[in-house]
């Protein structure tokens, strides 16, 4: 076993894309990804008409981060083709006689969410009555999307890189005939899951500190927990994903396959895996989930960094993800009969 | 120990690949399997060795029935492919096959040394194996399959791709290692190589049309030649 675990180790370092794959293709799109969700301190615009808008309204927009252009009375009352002919406005903001106030969006993004906001601030502060003072149990109102979801990325990188490493390693050594070889050894097969599981999980190993590390201490993830469960969780979730790989290898029969074959494997446990709340999704279906290993991983990760659990909260999960990585233990050794009945 | 085929049969879906094949290999002797591509000579050493099971018959190491730890043990194999770690050194290759035989670290690197000297790649033992040429990597195969010193050795096409001087050099290495005692089957569609075995097995189309000693079979021969046998059983085979 510790025979196979070295030569997977040496194979591994010897392929430099795979070890770019493992070590910097996650930090590269942990810092893509930190762009995209980060505070993107967009000034929105809104378009108003200051002889029909009140003189304590204009003042108190203008307090706010937004930016105002003045339209005509006419332009006003087509705010729909105004907004069609100029791209930069997000919004138009109208007080008609019979009702409060009126605006209208471009279309439903966060642009236009942007722009509201701001929008009722400034009513808020017209008003004091009217303002609405929102507190969290857990985090703060100034967290960015990455804040609250950067987790589920820490699941799904330790996830992702070592299922395609490792099935693709293993369909690569049924289609060359190594593993035909290899069981014509006195090897035992219990012995070859478990020595390519080792194997793997020491780039497993190297692979979660470094982009724990990277996350927290480069891009500022707020933490409210201790690193090391999310460490270890990380590590137990690449040695389920080492196992999730040999069981896909066996219907794959060839590298290009496992490609194919992602749609099924890994992108349904990305929907799965905390990026939608789970009560959200209708039918029931967020109990799917369950048969998910990321989703067991990325529960763990967001009780310790978000909720700031200590093990005797999350060892449930960590217990799902034991049980899900032995289970597929089990298949595999039992698929290797394939080669030798013994 | 001799290895005993008995009415051994395989089926791939609907085609018949081995039909009945029954024939003992005596303990110390080489043994050529001769036939021409798709005849089913692969299929029948992966029979012989246990990594595929027969639909009915029994083969036999002796008395016992494969696979077993314990013949595992005493097996060396070179597949027909190469069968070989590309990202890994060929002493990379050699030294992991050789920690799965357990052999002790001493005697693992002396081994590795010799085999290596043996098929003439000391010099490029150091290269990874995605840098071979075909014949270095069919020489490495059949490096890693004598590696633990096994007591029977099946090789499927060893000398396929490699040039006539160092053939007959890899030739000579399985006339020594059968002179220590080691039992051998070798599969092969050269005709040639057979004078160098003591018996020989004909396989057509997954059938045993003959099994002799090499001397005797060339005797039933008019030309000498052995392709003659399988001219003879596809006239029969077409007249049936
Ligand atoms: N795994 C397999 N599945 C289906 N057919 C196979 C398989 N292996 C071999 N065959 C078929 O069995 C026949 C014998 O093949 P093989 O034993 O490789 O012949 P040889 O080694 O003599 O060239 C061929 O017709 C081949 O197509
Ligand atoms: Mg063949």
């Amino acid at each position: 076993m510790i025979q196979l675990a070295k030569r997977v180790i040496r194979q591994t370092i010897n392929d430099k894309r795979s070890v770019m794959l493992i070590l910097v293709a996650p930090l590269l799109i942990l810092t893509l990804v930190y762009f995209l969700l980060g505070d993107s301190d967009y000034v929105a615009t809104v378009a108003i008409d200051p002889v029909a808008v009140p003189a304590p309204v204009i003042d108190a927009l203008e307090q706010q981060e937004l930016e105002l252009v003045d339209i005509t009375a006419d332009e006003a009352d087509q705010a729909l083709d105004y907004l069609q002919q100029h791209e930069g406005v997000d919004a138009v903001l109208r007080f008609p006689e019979n009702s409060a106030m009126d605006i209208t969006l471009y279309e439903p993004s966060t642009k236009g969410a942007t722009a509201i906001s701001e929008i009722q601030e400034a009513m808020a502060a017209i008003n004091p009555s009217a303002e609405a003072e929102v507190s969290y149990v857990y985090g703060t109102q100034d967290q960015t999307l990455f804040d609250s979801l950067g987790y589920v990325f820490l699941a799904l990188f330790s996830f992702f890189f070592v299922f395609i490493i490792s099935a693709m390693a293993l369909v690569r050594e049924r289609s060359r005939g190594t593993l035909e070889r290899l069981m014509m050894t006195p090897i035992r097969r219990g012995e070859v899951i478990a020595g390519y599981t080792l194997g793997y999980s020491v780039f497993a190993v190297i692979q979660a500190i470094i982009i724990v590390l990277y996350a927290i201490f480069v891009l500022q993830l707020s933490n409210e927990g201790n690193i090391g469960w999310v460490l270890l969780t990380m590590v137990l979730l690449a040695v389920t994903a080492v196992s999730f790989g040999a069981t896909i290898s066996i219907f794959a029969g060839s590298e290009l396959q496992v490609v194919q074959l992602i749609p099924f494997t890994i992108i349904p446990q990305v929907f799965f895996s905390g990026l939608i709340p789970l009560d959200l999704i209708p039918y029931h279906l967020g109990n799917l989930s369950y048969i998910m290993p990321i989703y067991y991983g990325a529960a763990a990760i967001k009780g310790i960094m978000v909720y700031g659990d200590g093990f005797s909260d999350i060892w449930g999960y960590l217990a799902g993800l034991t049980i899900y990585a032995l289970v597929l233990y089990v298949i595999n050794t039992q698929a290797l009969k394939k080669f030798r009945k013994l | 120990m001799d290895i005993q085929l008995s009415r051994v049969n395989k089926r791939f879906g609907d085609t018949a690949v081995i039909k009945d094949v029954s024939f003992t290999v005596a303990a110390g002797e080489i043994c050529c399997l001769l036939g021409p591509s798709g005849s089913g000579k692969t299929t029948l050493i992966r029979l012989m060795i246990g990594a595929l099971p027969a639909d009915s018959g029994t083969i036999q190491f002796g008395d016992t029935e494969m696979p077993n730890m314990a013949i595992l043990k005493r097996l060396g194999f070179m597949p027909q492919n190469d069968a070989l770690y590309e990202d890994l050194s060929a002493q990379g290759n050699l030294a992991f096959f050789g920690g799965l035989y357990h052999l002790p670290k001493r005697t693992r690197e002396a081994r590795i040394a010799e085999v290596l000297d043996m098929v003439e790649l000391t010099d490029h033992k150091r290269k990874l194996v995605k840098d071979f040429s075909g014949g270095m990597k069919k020489r490495l195969s059949l490096a890693i399959a004598i590696l633990h010193e096994p007591d029977i050795l099946f090789l499927d096409e060893p000398t396929a791709g490699i040039d006539p001087v160092l053939r007959r050099k890899i030739w000579a290495q399985f006339q020594a290692l059968k002179a220590q005692g080691t039992t051998i089957i070798v599969s092969t569609h050269v005709m040639d190589e057979v004078v160098e075995c003591d018996k020989g097995a004909l396989l057509y189309n997954g059938r045993l049309i003959e099994y002799d000693t090499v001397d005797r079979l060339l005797d039933k021969t008019a030309s000498g030649r052995i392709e003659d046998l399988f001219f003879a059983a596809s006239e029969s085979e077409a007249r049936s």
